[in-house]
């Protein structure tokens, strides 16, 4: 269970390191959007790989952001139910959540986006607007992504049942993100 | 083996019971999709190769969709404007202004309300910052806790139904119509809800009186002049950022994304204009600025884009980013702002997954039949048309006790949306019937906010709610107000006029020209394989596509082009002078996009078509 521990720490360091920068994207996508608006409003200045930047740190704030975001316990549940359990049955909900749920669904979806990423990079794709950017790392964080995902996945069961055995103290503590 | 008209209620079935568990919606309705995916590839409805189509729907729908992009930045721009004191100072002023009357402090919570709601887009930002602004005065004055916490609530959950509204944003892209038109169809619903709370407060104030006191001369410290420019200082601001947000996205100046982040910048501007500590150079600079913006727009009026407007909006953008860099200095500012981007980021893969759930779960779902399913089920109604709104709010407004808004639109919108064009289209038209259902589903949605237990808007007010506020009287409280929201559903349906009046009466006509233009059977019968399993996203592309087409035609009216995407504005009115792409890369990309979702095989999202296209070729 150590070795199992220290792996679920070093998947929660790389996914709260990748978090941090989905986390500057926002301020990022937030000041290049703007300035695309102001600049061709007043300059008629108007660039398409800057207004694809937007969405590229778009799909960076979802894909790395998603496994942080997992991690901090933050995805929305229908919690009718799952507020009334004890907190030994919510840490299994989650765990066996994990197990068929999230584990298949991510390895499924990243398998399924790594043709999609190869397409793209074997004919070294570029956007077909004008001046736009090159088209396969934004496509290759599909994949990515969704592994990081698997892998976060991976973390939180080996948490709880690390917390099930008395082995560390977790804080499942859910509670309804802000909107 | 299960037949397949059997496939769709069982995966719908499915799809509750794994979501009641508890397990993050994202992940159960992608593992819905997966599971039941395997079984129909196992039974021979589709290949696996259908299932290819949905990275290239994550990766096209939802990643590269500028639109959703606005669900960050006007998340953002609200836990800024929380924080800045904007609230406080309107709230205050109009409090004192209508302090004398009767529910005067009811009716200023009202009032601001629907400022704040015409400035941001979230609920939560709003709520918060009037609850502990305005909650404790209300006390002071023994006003009912009830109608208090309530009138609280309603006013801050109206922000999700007042254009920039992130409901109607997000609406928007599953019904496929322009974000424009939904605010358009907005703007009524939403003054006639206000007006019922006002009414609401003025009857209470004559039948309990004592529930709403006014407020006694003596505790008015600010009368005549000073209250006037107390007033000023609340008001100037917000018309400032209303129209940051809403005025350049309607003047075609900015996108409905753009104009989101130019919303968070304005508000990061606002705040760092009222720090204390700002100082003697950030005041001359906000002057300058201020002044160097006034001569560019009579400079503008002169002569358009000439280098007089140039020089003075250059000055002023120099300004702007001198406030930016500033806020990054003043360290509580500059914590705020980490504290702000964080949870956003945070919010937004939380929402986006729920959308990439969604998507597993469509595809496959379309992929049995579903659509047909439902749209048999719903079309067979009694009462036609009418039943099926019935039915449908009935839906919703139980939905939304479980399901926040995010996933009643991603989930349960794009199912019922080509029933609603159907069903609707003969009542209000063609173009206005998904306006109309959206904005008649964005009123009911107001309810989820607020009925108890398990409204967000009442979850928020019992967060920064003093201790002696009692939990059954902040439950208690809302009642009437969802009754209110319920009677406004009502009113919606019942008079759709109060939704069409504002939208753009030329659009029918427009619309049959074009398409005449574009020979709508090459799209479908082309496709083959799997891809046969599309030939209703075919469709639907088709249809968007026209619209698209219909808004780089109309040329004369930018607007119309700015609030799909970046390059529809160009495509517009500015298309000769700045454009990147030729000015009727509309037109071409449509058509790419829709040949396109038809015949890659399995593939119809994908992302060689310009972006019109793009987006058209996706849905």
């Amino acid at each position: 269970m150590g070795a199992l521990l220290k792996l679920s720490s070093a998947i929660d360091w790389l996914n709260e390191k990748l978090g941090r920068l989905a986390n500057i994207c926002v301020l990022l996508a937030c000041l290049v959007s703007a300035a695309n608006a102001m600049v061709r409003y007043a300059f008629d200045i108007s660039s398409n790989a800057w207004l694809e930047l937007q969405w590229y740190m778009f799909a960076v704030i979802v894909m790395f952001g998603a496994s942080y975001t997992l991690q901090k316990n933050e995805h929305v549940r229908v919690d009718v139910v799952y507020m009334g359990l004890s907190e030994r049955k919510q840490i299994w909900v989650d765990i066996l959540g994990g197990i068929f749920f999230l584990m298949p669904a991510c390895v499924l979806l990243g398998w399924l986006a790594w043709p999609f990423f190869m397409q793209s990079w074997d004919q070294n794709e570029m956007s077909s607007n004008a001046g736009g950017l090159l088209r396969w790392p934004v496509k290759l964080i599909l994949p990515v992504g969704f592994g990081l995902i698997a892998l976060q996945g991976i973390s939180e069961i080996i948490k709880r049942i690390a917390a099930l055995q008395g082995l560390i103290q977790i804080d499942a503590k859910y509670e309804r993100p802000e909107q | 083996m299960i037949p397949l008209e059997y496939m769709p209620p069982l995966m719908f079935g499915g799809l509750v019971l794994f979501m009641l568990i508890g397990y993050p919606v994202a992940f159960s309705l992608s593992a819905v999709g997966l599971f039941f995916g395997f079984f129909a590839i196992e039974w021979g409805y589709f290949r696996l190769e259908y299932m290819q189509a949905i990275p290239g729907r994550v990766f096209g729908s939802i990643l590269s969709n500028d639109l959703l992009l606005a669900i960050p930045f006007f998340t953002f721009m609200g836990a800024i404007l929380e924080k800045c004191g904007l609230a406080e100072d309107m709230l205050d002023s109009m409090g004192q202004l209508f302090g004398p009357v009767r529910g005067g402090l009811g009716y200023s919570v009202i009032i601001v309300g629907f400022i704040l709601g015409a400035i941001t887009g979230t609920v939560a930002a709003q709520v918060i910052a009037m609850t502990m602004i305005s909650l404790p005065v209300m006390m002071r004055y023994k006003y009912n806790m009830r109608y208090a916490t309530g009138v609280l609530a309603a006013s801050g959950t109206i922000t999700q139904l007042v254009p920039p509204s992130l409901v109607l944003v997000v609406l928007a892209d599953q019904l496929g119509k322009s974000v424009g038109d939904m605010y358009l169809g907005a703007w009524g619903p939403s003054l006639l809800q206000i007006l019922f709370f006002a009414l609401y407060t003025f009857a209470l104030s004559i039948i309990k009186p004592h529930y709403l006191p006014p407020v006694p001369k003596e505790d008015r410290t600010l009368s005549g002049k000073q209250l006037w420019i107390k007033c000023a200082w609340g008001i100037v601001p917000s018309a400032v950022l209303i129209f940051l947000v809403l005025g350049t996205m309607m003047f075609g100046i900015a996108t409905p994304t753009e104009a989101g982040a130019m919303g968070a910048i304005g508000a990061i501007v606002l705040a760092v204009i009222r720090h204390p500590k700002l100082g003697v150079f950030g005041k001359r600079v906000f002057i300058v600025s201020v002044l160097a913006c006034i001569a560019g727009i009579v400079a503008y009026q002169f002569n358009p884009k000439g280098i007089p407007f140039q020089l003075a909006f250059g000055l002023l953008y120099l300004g702007i980013a001198y406030m930016c860099v500033r806020a990054a200095q003043l360290a509580d500012l500059r914590s705020l702002l980490i504290q702000a981007y964080q949870s956003t980021a945070r919010l937004t893969a939380m929402v986006a997954f729920i959308l990439v759930g969604s998507t597993c779960f469509s595809v496959v779902f379309q992929g049995v039949d579903g659509g047909r399913w439902i749209e048999h089920m719903l079309t067979s109604l009694p009462g036609g048309s009418w039943g099926f709104l019935l039915v449908v709010n009935l839906f919703v407004f139980f939905l939304a006790f479980f399901l926040d808004f995010f996933e009643i639109a991603f989930i349960i919108v794009p199912m019922l949306a080509p029933v609603a064009q159907k069903m609707l289209a003969p009542i209000v038209g063609d173009s206005a019937a998904l306006i109309w259902f959206g904005v008649i589903l964005c009123v009911n949605m107001q309810t989820s906010f607020m009925h108890p237990p398990f409204g967000f808007a009442l979850f928020y007010l019992r967060g920064v709610a003093p201790k002696e506020v009692k939990s059954s009287d902040i439950y208690w409280g809302a009642i009437p107000w969802v009754l209110l929201q319920l009677v406004m559903v009502a009113v919606v349906v019942a008079f759709p006029l109060s939704v069409t009046i504002f939208l753009d009466k030329d659009q029918k006509i427009d619309l049959d020209k074009v398409k005449i233009e574009i020979p709508v059977d090459q799209g479908a019968p082309a496709s083959t394989g799997d891809a046969a399993k599309d030939a209703d996203a075919a469709q639907k592309a088709q249809d968007d596509a026209t619209n698209d087409i219909q808004k780089a035609l109309g040329g004369g009216d930018s607007s119309d082009a700015a609030k799909d995407a970046p390059k529809a504005t160009d495509a517009g009115k500015d298309a000769p002078k700045d454009a990147p792409k030729p000015g009727d890369a509309g037109k071409d990309a449509a058509k790419d996009g829709a040949a396109k979702s038809a015949d890659g095989v399995g593939k119809p999202a994908d992302d060689k078509a310009p972006k019109a296209g793009d987006k058209a070729g996706i849905k």
